[in-house]
């Protein structure tokens, strides 16, 4: 094994044992999206709706939820970890001990991905006796859509790091960019109830794409093809970006 | 830019000794329309401890950041254990060791996991080095939960843990108290026993003659002066001063003072000689003394150390009507 593979996965190893250590991580990726999903689920019953496209609503929102733990993962808990990192002078310090310089966006990266993995796997245990897990009416393109959606907003969390000056900015940025992602793309009010203007914005939202293609396969009422290739290039140019942005 | 600027620098370069492990010349950076280090010439050398010396804001951690390859030079040649430290980065950090100004590990890391996190195949023993510098009972803490002594102590460990062959300390004990800056003095003196190479940037004057064998002072990004501390000290500390009581009365002693060598001033006042001069003059005013048979209960000697020397080149280049020093080597 080369030094450099070795201390990237030293860096890898090191930053998947903190994770877990960390408050945000734990309370906003894990605890916030199965309470939500929980409380929401139960609103609008189980019984098959127009406006969740006659499906049952609470297994709507089992589907929809998984990508409110992407955008946790995303949108809060990735930019705030990499800004505090640079604003006390973690990353200055892997630089100069040496770690190649794509180590820390390819620890971040699979630190992203193993959380949401975990978190989704344990929104759907807890929906499981509550709601029932509604079954896959189109896998390949459920999976891609999660792979695709996991990447790209990994990537976003590691580039908005990146480019906010410190952890309290990145917090509030954070915040600000995921309460109407949760709300308008992913856990709030199904489209066909919203207004006009607020469908559009929805529209908009990177989130909502990612939701269609997750939700709309899984539950049997659309194969979103275009919202997929959009994801798709999402991933693409965030993760090139998140890449050259977080290199030590 | 810089990349081509090194290169033409290197052909040029005609005084790179061979046992030269920093090299630079000519090294400027900016920040937006401030100039922090401007035309800058430094050499480290196998083995030396080299303080760097200023202010702050004198440009000394822009110099080392670029020495380290953390900062990208505007202009001017680098050369670092014989590597560009910006194109051969990868090659060269792992040869460093470096303790950073303002740098920090993550909060929740623990000790012993931070030793695993930074040992490469060639570490030295993680547990021998937390033993010797007293953090093998803290193995287990987390870095948030160390003291600030306790922080600098493990950054220093890990500077040391690769065997680097320079070792880059940053205001090293700033934020220590007295004991633990003792402590850490005496690690960076078994260093130098060692024979490593340390390049040590502190404003901390007392530091800075306790342990370098060469001293650079810099200001506004520029060298003011180098040398040793005796030879910073000899060419600025300005004069030493020997006080003594002797009471009134007709005597020879001032006018036979003002025909010793080295000095140049006696002044009486109260009862009491102050004899000014060059350093030398604190040996003849004693043999003096010893020679009549009286030496003075309140003799008091004011030797300059090189903080005075170092305030004096300070104040000196500051006013421009004083040209700055350039470097003695």
């Amino acid at each position: 094994m080369s030094s450099s593979t070795s201390a990237a996965l030293r860096l890898v190893r090191a930053e998947f044992r903190l994770a877990p250590r960390d408050p945000m991580t734990l309370t906003f990726v894990l605890v916030f999206p199965i309470v939500c999903m929980l409380i929401i689920g139960g609103a609008f019953g189980t019984t098959p709706d127009r406006a969740f496209n006659n499906t049952n609503p609470s297994q709507w929102y089992v589907a929809s939820y998984f990508t409110v733990v992407i955008a946790a993962t995303g949108l809060v808990m990735l930019p705030v970890h990499l800004a505090s990192y640079r604003e006390r002078g973690v990353l200055r310090r892997f630089a100069a001990a040496g770690f190649p310089r794509w180590s820390f966006a390819l620890a971040e990266l699979a630190v992203g991905l193993v959380t949401i993995a975990l978190a989704g796997v344990l929104l759907l245990v807890v929906a499981a006796p509550v709601y029932g897990v509604p079954p896959v009416h189109a896998l390949g393109r459920v999976l891609a859509g999660l792979v695709l959606g996991s990447i790209a907003f990994v990537s976003l969390g590691v580039l908005l790091g990146t480019l906010l000056p410190s952890a309290r900015s990145a917090q509030a940025v954070g915040l600000l960019l995921f309460v109407p992602s949760f709300l308008l793309g992913a856990g709030g009010p199904p489209p066909k109830v919203m207004g006009s203007v607020v469908k559009h914005v929805g529209d908009v939202l990177p989130l909502t794409w990612v939701t269609r293609t997750i939700r709309e396969p899984w539950l049997g009422i659309g194969t979103p093809t275009a919202s997929l290739l959009l994801v798709a290039a999402l991933a693409v140019v965030a993760t090139a970006l998140a890449a050259r942005r977080s290199a030590l | 830019m810089c990349r081509r600027a090194a290169r033409r620098t290197i052909v040029g370069m005609t005084n790179h000794r061979s046992d030269a492990v920093v090299t630079v010349r000519g090294l400027r950076k900016s920040y937006g329309s401030r100039v922090v280090v401007d035309h800058l010439d430094l050499d480290v050398h196998a083995g030396e401890i080299v303080g760097l010396i200023g202010a702050n804001g004198a440009g000394k951690t822009t110099t080392v950041e670029c020495i380290q390859g953390l900062r990208r030079p505007d202009a001017g040649m680098l050369r670092v254990l014989d590597l560009d430290p910006v194109r051969d980065a990868d090659r060269l950090r792992p040869l460093l060791g470096s303790q950073l100004q303002d740098s920090a590990l993550p909060d929740r890391l623990r000790v012993g996991e931070a030793i695993e996190l930074f040992a490469t195949a060639r570490a030295r023993n993680g547990d021998e080095l937390l033993a010797r510098f007293g953090l093998a009972e803290r193995r287990r803490s987390a870095f948030a939960a160390l003291s600030g002594g306790e922080r600098q102590r493990l950054f220093l460990v890990l500077a040391l843990l690769n065997r680097p062959r320079l070792v880059i300390l940053d205001e090293l004990t700033q934020g220590l108290d007295p004991s633990a800056r003792r402590d850490v003095w005496a690690a960076v003196a078994q260093l130098r026993d060692e024979g490593t190479t340390v390049l040590l940037v502190t404003h901390e004057l007392d530091e800075a003659e306790a342990l370098c064998g060469r001293v650079i002072a810099m200001r506004a990004g520029r060298v003011l002066d180098q040398g040793t501390p005796a030879e910073l000290m000899a060419r600025h500390a300005g004069r030493a001063t020997v006080r003594f009581g002797w009471g009134a009365g007709p005597d020879d002693l001032a006018s036979t003072l003002r025909r010793l060598p080295g000095v140049a001033d006696v002044t009486e006042a109260g009862g009491r000689i102050a004899v000014h001069g060059e350093r030398q003059v604190i040996a003849h005013v004693g043999a003096e003394l010893v020679r009549r048979g009286r030496v003075p209960a309140d003799l008091d000697v004011d030797v300059p150390d090189l903080e005075a020397a170092l305030l004096h080149l300070l104040d000196t280049a500051t006013n421009p009507a004083v040209p700055v020093l350039t470097g003695a080597r």
